[in-house]
């Protein structure tokens, strides 16, 4: 790679070195300035078709695109300059034309960028006379809704389905004021990725089915998040209402899924809501499991497990955390670590290297596999008699116990958000927290540490099973437990050499690569 | 005495009270002849309340009896006091409307904001004032009750002079 030559420009009165090559819009964003745009997106390639970036760039005979126009040394810009402003009110105002007043019934209102910067920068009121243009609404096919009267004609959503998707299902039909995103005769928005039109749409035009009329922006509450459907890591943000998760959007990095997320990753949050949830330590009392509170249920299994040989069944979808305090519950106890991962299709994205929905749909596989887990179609079969079976389930892991090798364990432990039905006979249960009630990390395919926040309260008296793990081994002898996620994390990265000298400060909310692992675009070649 | 505070002569010696006793039951039986009465006979009689008096809320209704709300989720929103609780969801025809809309009227301080806000004219506080209920629960208006009000509404501004000039 050459050097790259830097250009210095001034926009708004800020200095700004950028590499040459950049568009104004993009140097105006490291200077801290926003321009406002519609049909330009750091992901896409620039259409310039909605005139809303227009700048006044000073020696220049016209106002210049910011997003299609490569800065150039010594240029000054002004983005707020009176020529400037008078032209993007005019834009507004024709895009106004026959886009529809019906912000009280649009999913979009509160992140409508059309809303903003009219709010900001457009009339305050309209002058049109005549009646606007109606066009009925159209199913696009999987999760979109396309309401044709609030579109705006940015032709993000065509771009992203040419340029990344790759299956060109979208175009703009018709013509002049005529003109709607249409369909191709036929063809649908069922491709794997097609929800990211739905982020992609600056306006209310295209909207999620799932989400529609369910609650408002302004409403949700939203956590930087990691997506656990499936191995890829995608970085979400999880939006909740009222507790309750509502919506998982992408949430930009350009190491992992850049804007993107696939719909199954983005349509699968309803487990996270459960109801049926574990809330208080159960331990067997007879034939019944009675609540308990922990410090009894915690005790009683440790007593189970003194002197016994541990047979863990983990779920791939635990954090490394989670998985790390379980490794040592099994050094400890000379036992044997197992998962299963549930699997289905592989979906990849065709713009963005190394980016796809996983086979393996569970987030944390290669932690499980790091710490020592090791994978198998029937993990029970290990299991010999006066061993103690630890399934430590929160989702990810198809789970069929057989009653015989159920019958062959002394006892079993069951450290889970849900009671599975076959688990039934369980002689101690600790209730534990899901993804989104939780601080931890994942860590994806490609071997990147990533870090999520916790979402939502958790149910009952329910924990993170790092806390319960770390309770259990004290009460089997070990030092005291953790306070702390970021603890867990500290001591797990001075034990394990391939987090060496991670911490949670270190790996930030775009997470970081383990010691030794390749770069993702190195894997595929 | 700088500001003009007056100061009686205090009496220095007993006065009889006969002539103020006198003079106070004069005023009285006057009052008892006199035609011009003051005292309203609520709750029969009622004094003519402001057109802008903000008092319990009232959802008005299209012309098919639906109420008007489009849960845009405006009045939770600006709401100072809380008090209202929203949820949207869709009718049968895949309009948005409210699933539940409740207003606790206890909770409520009668700003008039979810009246102002509202881009449907949807709710509205009324001008009324006697509420009573056997329990606090009752305070707590439904969509149903809310549409179901008959008071007048009030009028933010006077339609002659919007601007309150």
């Amino acid at each position: 790679m050459g050097e790259t030559q830097m250009v210095t420009l001034t926009i708004e009165g800020r200095k700004v070195s950028v590499a040459s090559g950049t568009s104004i819009l993009e140097a105006a964003k490291a200077a801290g300035v926003l321009v406002p745009h519609y049909c330009y997106h750091p992901g896409l390639p620039v259409a310039g078709v909605c005139r809303m970036c227009l700048v006044e760039v000073e020696k220049a005979p016209k106002l210049a695109p910011a997003c299609a126009s490569a800065v150039a040394e010594g240029q000054v810009v002004h983005v707020h300059s009176e020529k400037a402003l008078e032209a993007r009110k005019g834009v507004l105002e024709f895009l106004l034309i026959n886009h529809p007043l019906d912000c009280p019934i649009c999913d979009q209102a509160g992140e409508c960028e059309l809303q903003d910067y009219t709010y900001r920068e457009g009339r305050s009121e309209g002058r049109l006379q005549e009646p606007k243009r109606f066009n009925p609404m159209e199913d696009f096919g999987g999760d979109v809704l396309y309401v044709t009267n609030r579109c705006i004609l940015c032709t993000r959503c065509v771009r992203f389905m040419d340029d990344v998707a790759g299956e060109p299902v979208l175009n703009v039909s018709e013509r002049g004021d005529r003109a709607i995103i249409g369909k191709f005769e036929g063809a649908d928005l069922t491709h794997a990725w097609a929800g990211n039109v739905i982020d992609l749409c600056p306006v209310g035009a295209l909207v999620s089915k799932d989400f529609l009329n369910k609650a408002r922006a302004w409403e949700l509450d939203r956590t930087p998040s990691i997506c656990p459907n499936c191995t890829q890591g995608c970085n979400s943000i999880v939006e909740t209402r009222d507790n309750f998760v509502v919506r998982t959007r992408a949430r930009p990095n350009d190491e992992v899924n850049k804007y993107y997320m696939c719909d199954h990753g983005r349509l699968n949050y309803r487990w996270m809501n459960e109801q049926n949830r574990l809330e208080a330590p159960l331990v067997r009392q007879g034939e019944r499991l009675v609540a308990a509170d922990w410090s009894t249920a915690v005790d009683h299994a440790a007593k189970l497990l003194n002197g016994k040989r541990a047979v863990v069944l983990a779920s791939p979808m635990l954090s490394n955390e989670s998985l790390w305090m379980l490794s040592k519950l099994i050094r400890k106890t000379g036992g044997l670590g197992l998962f299963t991962v549930e699997t289905g299709p592989e979906a990849p994205l065709l713009g963005v290297p190394d980016l796809a929905l996983r086979a393996e749909r569970a987030a944390n596989v290669r932690g499980a596999e790091m710490f020592g887990f090791e994978r198998s179609s029937s993990p029970l079969d290990g299991i010999q008699s006066g061993d103690v079976l630890v399934i430590a389930d929160v989702g990810g892991m198809p789970l069929e116990i057989d009653p015989s090798a159920l019958a062959r364990a002394s006892a079993s432990i069951v450290i889970g958000t849900t009671l599975p039905e076959d688990a039934r006979s369980a002689t101690v249960v600790l209730p534990v927290t899901n993804v989104t009630e939780e601080e931890g990390t994942f860590t994806n395919v490609h071997g990147r540490v990533q870090r999520y926040l916790q979402a939502r309260a958790a149910p009952g008296m329910a924990r993170p099973a790092w806390w319960a793990l770390g309770d259990l081994l004290e009460a089997m002898g070990d030092a005291a437990g953790y306070f702390l996620a970021s603890e867990v994390f500290t001591a797990l990265a001075g034990a394990s050499p391939e987090f060496a000298g991670m911490s949670y400060e270190s790996l930030g909310l775009k997470g970081a690569r383990l010691q030794g692992s390749r770069q993702p675009a190195e894997t595929t070649g | 005495m700088a500001i003009g505070v007056k100061v009686l002569d205090r009496p220095t010696e007993q006065v009889s009270y006969v002539r103020a006793m006198l003079s106070g039951m004069a005023l009285t039986f006057k009052h008892m002849i006199d035609p011009h009465k003051v005292t309203v006979q609520y709750p029969e009689e009622k004094w003519p309340i402001s057109p802008r008096w903000r008092g319990t809320h009232r959802m008005l209704t299209d012309e098919t009896g639906k109420s008007k709300c489009v849960a845009c989720g405006l009045c939770p929103q600006i709401c100072p006091a809380n008090c209202i609780k929203l949820v949207p969801g869709e009718d049968e025809e895949g309009n948005r409307y409210p699933l539940i809309y409740e207003i606790d009227e206890f909770r409520c301080i009668f700003c008039g904001y979810c009246q102002e806000v509202c881009p449907e004219e949807a709710i509205h506080v009324g001008r009324h004032y006697e509420n009573s209920e056997y329990s606090r629960a009752g305070f707590v208006y439904d969509l149903e009750r809310l549409t179901a009000q008959t008071h007048p509404v009030c009028e933010m501004w006077d339609p002659d002079d919007p601007k309150g000039e």
